[in-house]
């Protein structure tokens, strides 16, 4: 290749000033940074969280991707009508639902069994985003935890037992909270 | 008598070794917490007293962390120690302790303190404070202990630069005998770059040895304390051994021995456990050793300016006055404060240069190694020589024979500093010009093919 090939795109570098020859300014520059974030650090403003010690901030819980729960309705009953909706959306299929005909008049199915792999999904949300009548819901505990590969598929009485445990601090999607129903 | 001497040395040796070595854990776990710091990070700080281990009930305490140079030190011990088939056994055994041992006997010329009062104390055993003139038959009989493993050395500036370089041959057999070419690079860049920066860091040192009139650092603290520190007249000198230090550390940004990002780890790549430990520590005390000679070369070593320290060196027959008169007076008390001050001040002074190499580290990127060799030839070298002369004719102009003139005290300190600031500008300007060998436009087609 010939110095004068077209191809070659020569680029000059700029030319140093006085600072930069010298080497002061890159001193000052690079120390000054170093000093920054020594005493941001050394002041207790680091964003690191210790973990076990003390627990993360969830930024906003109702959009937070955690746990599922399978939300009740005003008398208690599971809101779940059986679709399939989540169960078709779910791109790990981690669902598992085995519809029954409902025992009340208000709806025609609802779920006898309703089983979540823990550990097979993928915390998408895909669920949340199909289910008509707003029955699951992703929570904000994020330290889901087990002994066994069996303890992690959750079935109807664990998913509505986070829904009571959780429904303290984390309300129901509504129509106004970005829900459907 | 003899005996008295022995013991004594013993005991100072244990105390140097001991202190070593634990300050080196520490300050490992210092310079650990200060780079998660700069990073944002919070460092170790988990490890303190594991409490449980004797009772499952108590809880562990975490003691900010101070546990865990133990932690890591067990851990290289019980670490598995793998020699590779392919290595140099003799050699890849040898060069560790070969480091080790050099990086640990520079430290018996090295003061840590300056005397403390033994036995007695009278107002003639206390005047000199100048250890080396009057040797060690004045510590016999005087009834005071000099800090320093081997008191008196007159050589005790080429007694570190000797075993400095004899440093580099743990470096060089380790990279050589690891039979690996990432060791062979970092061993090769090693000594290029550390026989390089001998030369300026000799330099930087010849200013100071003129000026002190001797190469025995006790001696020189001693010169410091009198005329003031060698940073304020000699800032060319301090700024020329203060680089060169950093490379004969091999600290970043001259770590280029070791550089993770290019040579995995440099000359010590295959070692593991309890030797590369040795190698380890002894990277971490060249640091020090360097700390320590900045000090006390340029810092005054135990010296604080308003006779905080107080001095009492004996020139010609008179005592210069001090504010805590510990060796002057009666009082034994006053003199062993005195001499813990001077440790004291001295030790910080230490750790402040310590800190200020971690700060270095993660504020300069690495030199490339044409730059490195730039810096230590055509830069470091004029800078070093053009310190020695100013020095030269400095102390040739305050004892007035050549020329007959005497020029006032305080006059030589802002011609240093106008010499330092000019030499730095122009070769700084000179060599960025000389050190650009990338291909140009100007140059023939083979030009810039041979420079790709």
């Amino acid at each position: 290749m010939k110095s004068d090939d077209p191809a070659i795109r020569w680029i000059e570098e700029p030319k140093l000033g006085m600072a930069g020859k010298t080497y002061l300014s890159l001193f000052v520059h690079g120390m000054t940074t170093t000093v920054k974030h020594l005493t941001k650090s050394v002041a207790g403003k680091d964003v690191t969280v210790s973990y076990p010690d003390e627990e993360p901030q969830i930024g906003n819980p109702l959009i937070y991707r955690g746990v599922h729960r399978l939300n009740k309705d005003q008398q208690g009953r599971v809101k779940c009508v059986a679709c399939f909706l989540c169960a078709t959306a779910c791109p790990a299929h981690c669902i598992d639902i085995l519809a029954d005909e409902s025992p009340w008049p208000d709806r025609e199915k609802y779920p006898e069994s309703f089983t979540i792999d823990e550990l097979r999904c993928i915390y998408c949300g895909m669920c949340e985003e199909a289910c008509p009548v707003d029955a699951i819901e992703l929570t904000s505990l994020y330290n889901l935890t087990g002994r066994s590969r069996e303890e992690m598929i959750f079935d109807k009485e664990k998913l509505l037992s986070v829904f009571d445990e959780t429904i303290e601090t984390e309300q129901m999607k509504s129509a106004d909270l970005g829900g459907t129903v | 008598m003899l005996s008295f001497a022995i013991v004594e040395s013993f005991v100072k040796i244990a105390l140097l070794l001991g202190g070593l070595m634990t300050g080196a854990a520490y300050l490992v776990l210092l310079e650990r917490r200060m780079a998660a710091w700069i990073q944002d990070r919070r460092g170790p700080n988990r490890v303190g007293m594991p409490l449980s281990l004797i009772n499952s009930r108590w809880a562990d305490l975490r003691l900010f962390g101070l546990g865990q140079p133990l932690a890591d030190g067990l851990k290289f011990i019980f670490k598995e120690e793998f020699t590779p088939g392919h290595v140099d056994r003799k050699l890849f055994v040898l060069a560790p302790i070969i480091i080790l041992t050099t990086a640990l006997t520079v430290f018996a010329v090295i003061p840590f303190g300056s005397v403390i009062p033994f036995g007695s104390a009278s107002a003639e055993t206390f005047t000199s404070v100048m250890p080396g003139s009057s040797g060690s038959e004045n510590l016999l009989d005087a009834r005071q202990i000099e800090l320093v493993v081997a008191p008196g050395v007159d050589v005790g500036m080429i007694f570190v630069f000797a075993l400095s370089s004899v440093a580099v041959y743990g470096v060089i057999l380790g990279g050589w005998a690891s039979n690996n070419k990432y060791s062979f690079l970092g061993g090769l860049r090693s000594s290029a770059q550390l026989i390089a920066y001998e030369l300026p860091l000799g330099l930087g040192l010849l200013g100071v040895v003129l000026a002190a009139g001797s190469l025995n650092l006790e001696t020189i603290i001693g010169e410091q304390a009198l005329n003031g520190w060698y940073v304020v007249t000699q800032p060319l000198g301090f700024f020329v051994f203060l680089v060169a230090a950093f490379a004969e550390s091999a600290r970043l940004p001259f770590d280029l021995p070791e550089c993770e990002q290019e040579l995995i780890g440099g000359y010590h790549t295959e070692y593991s456990g309890i030797k590369l430990l040795l190698f380890l520590v002894a990277e971490f005390l060249h640091m020090v050793t360097m700390a320590f000679l900045i000090v006390i070369l340029f810092f005054g070593g135990w010296h604080l300016p308003f006779e905080i320290t107080g001095f009492h060196v004996a020139k010609s027959g008179e005592l210069v006055p001090s504010l805590i008169d510990g060796w002057g007076s009666e009082s034994v008390v006053l003199a062993w404060l005195q001499a813990a001050v001077r440790v004291l001040v001295l030790m910080a002074k230490v750790l402040a240069v310590v800190v200020f190499f971690m700060l270095v580290r993660w504020s300069w990127p690495r030199f490339r190694f044409d730059q490195l060799m730039a810096l230590a030839w055509k830069v470091m070298l004029p800078l070093g020589m053009i310190n020695f002369v100013v020095v030269a004719v400095i102390e040739e102009l305050r004892d007035p024979g050549l020329f007959g003139v005497r020029i006032d005290s305080w006059l030589p300190i802002p011609l240093a500093w106008l010499v330092g600031v000019t030499a730095w500008v122009s070769v700084s300007h000179l060599v960025s010009r000389i050190a650009d060998n990338r291909p140009h436009r100007s140059l023939s087609p083979d030009a810039v093919d041979s420079a790709i």
